[in-house]
């Protein structure tokens, strides 16, 4: 289990951070800091407090202006992209390309695909599904504690973790230790928590694969967008066929890993051949204080 | 006559045969062909399976169950059993299984549960299939590990000499010589995605590289046909003269720019080809025994869409926006979700 080793060898730092500021290198004004905790069917997450933080940027190109204001309330998001070994555990056919290594993140995974596995996981946890499979386009019950998609306000929150500017650890330079990308993937995924994490603990945000979000993909979506929560534009008609990608991947240019590049992704959902090798996911859910600190009791039991 | 004027006669025979054969429009091809049609359909919020001449005429519901949906008929080639699935329950419960019936409609029997793609030996007596990959229901159609032989005969499976290796296949089918197994691979045996020739009793296997998906051999084995994407059929020629099969040139192009055509199979006499066609879609989870994922899949809805047969000719290309004079007919009319046809061989 080398991711959750991995993880486990963060927790020190991630105790640190409880006690400091997370704005210090940037926009975010929140004080508490994140918490690792492990889910009851075994997977490390990272609880986020919420906060307020700059989301897009008026640097980039134009789907990312104007860089505007976001709150986001507290949440619980993977510390990794989900892998072989999780997607095998809920016992769903692995749609990736490469699996050798049970660590791996999956990839070529549609849209639906992945709000499947958010749903199967929350019955292994006994958590109610936010996706309901018997209505068309299976609608996300956001106010529900199972596992969903990250809306994209909240996967730039976690990547950033706290920083400000194009990577939440400083200059494209060191991008090389906190990202598989083009420069050094080897036109290829590779295990899960092998690159450094982020400032919150989180593995993968700039690279590896990139990350489905619950949101529909609107180019103009920041000029008009909710300050609170967004979750994204209405579906209309054809528009909803594109979701938000966050994320660079295996193939993608040190550009395109930045922390606030968006991609608009033809989900796949009506593609029987979904072959898109770069396609992977990660879950979040809302959690109340009063589950958090039961499983914060029931992690440090088993560490 | 000597031999040689016998010669000259017959072909000259064949040529004019082939002549007045080409001035004939398909719908007078099709109602002078004695096989039938069979292919999965949706009525009264059930999957059923209908039978109809290979005109389309006489199409009548062969199984009226209201209990059970039945999907992706495969008839023996000796057009005496239809071997398909039948799904009983909803959602991640679903059990498919495997059944086998006269091709009446009579002397159903099951042969496994969480069983799919079903395939025939050129023979009849063996049935193989693809066992599901977990007892947990998805309509994902490459859900699959392994492959079996059940002999029909004898009621006993056996796995296939490389069943451990063979992941994620679908859409299998025999080669008519029996040596050579056809199938796509998502996802599985180290490949994204492929078609594969997997030896029949052995365990070599060749990537025919050629992307797309769903291939079959034509009756005689000189053709596969595919889908190469989702809005094209191919034919080419299947070369078996070197050591491991090749793909040849290509013979038949279909296309249709704006609808999704799929699910191609061969009319036993070789002449035509069927396919299903209609709009892209996800299908609609609310109606029973339905999924919500690609239209062309095994149990997702498909509304709209119909059977369609081509006439091979001498090949070239089929666009079927604006099909050539008599090549194409529309056999199924009220898209009732008809998809997955598969000819059946009628004795003269």
């Amino acid at each position: 289990m080398t991711t959750i080793r991995s993880t486990l060898l963060l927790l020190p730092a991630l105790v640190l951070l409880n006690s400091c500021k997370s704005d210090s290198s940037g926009s975010g004004t929140d004080t508490r800091g994140p918490i690792q905790i492990t889910t009851s069917s075994g997977v490390p997450m990272i609880h986020l407090a919420g906060g307020n933080f700059t989301m897009g940027s008026d640097k980039e190109s134009a789907d990312e202006k104007p860089a505007h204001e976001v709150r986001i309330s507290a949440f619980l998001i993977d510390a990794h992209e989900v892998t072989h070994e999780m997607f095998a555990k809920a016992e769903l056919p692995n749609p990736s390309h490469w699996q050798e290594h049970p660590q791996m993140p999956v990839e070529q995974v549609r849209w639906r695909d992945a709000r499947r596995y958010c749903n199967e996981r929350s019955l292994m946890e006994e958590l109610t599904p936010c996706y309901d499979e018997s209505k068309p386009g299976w609608p996300c019950d956001f106010d529900t504690n199972g596992y969903r998609l990250p809306t994209e306000a909240e996967w730039e929150f976690a990547c950033r973790a706290g920083g400000s500017g194009r990577y939440g650890f400083g200059d494209t330079g060191k991008l090389k230790q906190y990202a598989w990308f083009d420069a050094n993937s080897g036109e290829r995924t590779h295990p899960a928590g092998s690159r450094k994490p982020n400032a919150w603990g989180i593995f993968d945000m700039y690279g590896n694969v990139s990350e489905w979000c619950e949101d529909i993909y609107a180019p103009d979506y920041y000029a008009k967008n909710s300050s609170d929560d967004p979750v994204g534009p209405v579906a209309t008609g054809a528009m909803s066929d594109k979701r938000v990608m966050r994320g660079g991947n295996w193939k993608s240019s040190a550009d395109m890993c930045r922390a606030t590049f968006r991609k608009g992704q033809i989900t796949g959902d009506s593609d029987a051949c979904f072959n898109t090798d770069y396609c992977g996911f990660r879950c979040v859910r809302r959690v109340s204080p009063k589950e958090l600190k039961a499983l914060q009791g029931a992690t440090s039991g088993t560490n | 006559m000597t031999i040689t004027r016998l010669s000259t006669f017959l072909l000259m025979a064949t040529a004019l045969d082939s002549t007045a054969r080409a001035a004939e429009s398909i719908e007078t091809l099709l109602a002078r062909t004695p096989h039938k049609l069979i292919c999965e359909g949706y009525a009264n919020n059930n999957w059923e399976l209908f039978i109809m001449n290979a005109d389309g005429s006489k199409l009548r519901n062969l199984t009226n169950t209201a209990d059970s949906h039945e999907i992706y008929p495969q008839a023996s080639p000796d057009g005496s059993m239809i071997a398909f699935l039948s799904d009983v329950g909803a959602g991640r419960t679903t059990v498919r299984s495997l059944w086998v019936m006269d091709v009446t409609g009579e002397n159903r029997r099951k042969i496994s549960d969480y069983a799919r793609q079903p395939f025939w030996s050129p023979d009849s007596k063996t049935l193989a299939y693809l066992p599901q990959e977990f007892k947990k229901f998805s309509v994902i159609d490459y859900s699959t590990k392994g492959m079996v032989f059940h002999n029909l005969e004898t009621g006993k499976d056996r796995p296939h000499p490389n069943s451990g290796k063979i992941h994620h296949l679908y859409n299998p089918g025999f080669s008519p010589d029996g040596k050579w197994i056809v199938a796509t691979v998502h996802s599985g045996m180290g490949l994204g995605h492929g078609t594969l020739l997997i030896e029949a009793d052995g365990k070599r296997i060749v990537n025919l590289k050629t992307g797309g998906c769903r291939p079959t051999f034509s009756p005689s084995g000189k053709f596969l046909a595919w889908g190469p994407g989702d809005h094209e059929i191919k034919v080419v020629e299947f070369d078996r003269a070197g050591d491991l099969p090749a793909l040849g040139k290509t013979r038949l192009q279909i296309f249709h720019k704006k609808d999704k055509i799929y699910h191609v199979d061969w009319c036993p006499n070789e002449q035509f080809l069927t396919i299903s066609q209609g709009k892209p879609g996800k299908g609609n989870p609310a109606m029973p025994g339905t999924y919500e994922a690609a239209s062309e899949i095994v149990g997702v809805h498909a509304d709209g869409w119909n059977i369609v047969a081509i006439a091979i000719g001498d090949g070239g290309t089929v666009d079927l926006q604006n099909p050539p004079a008599g090549r194409v007919l529309q056999l199924t009319n009220d898209g009732r979700s008809y998809k997955e046809s598969e000819w059946i061989s009628v004795k003269q």
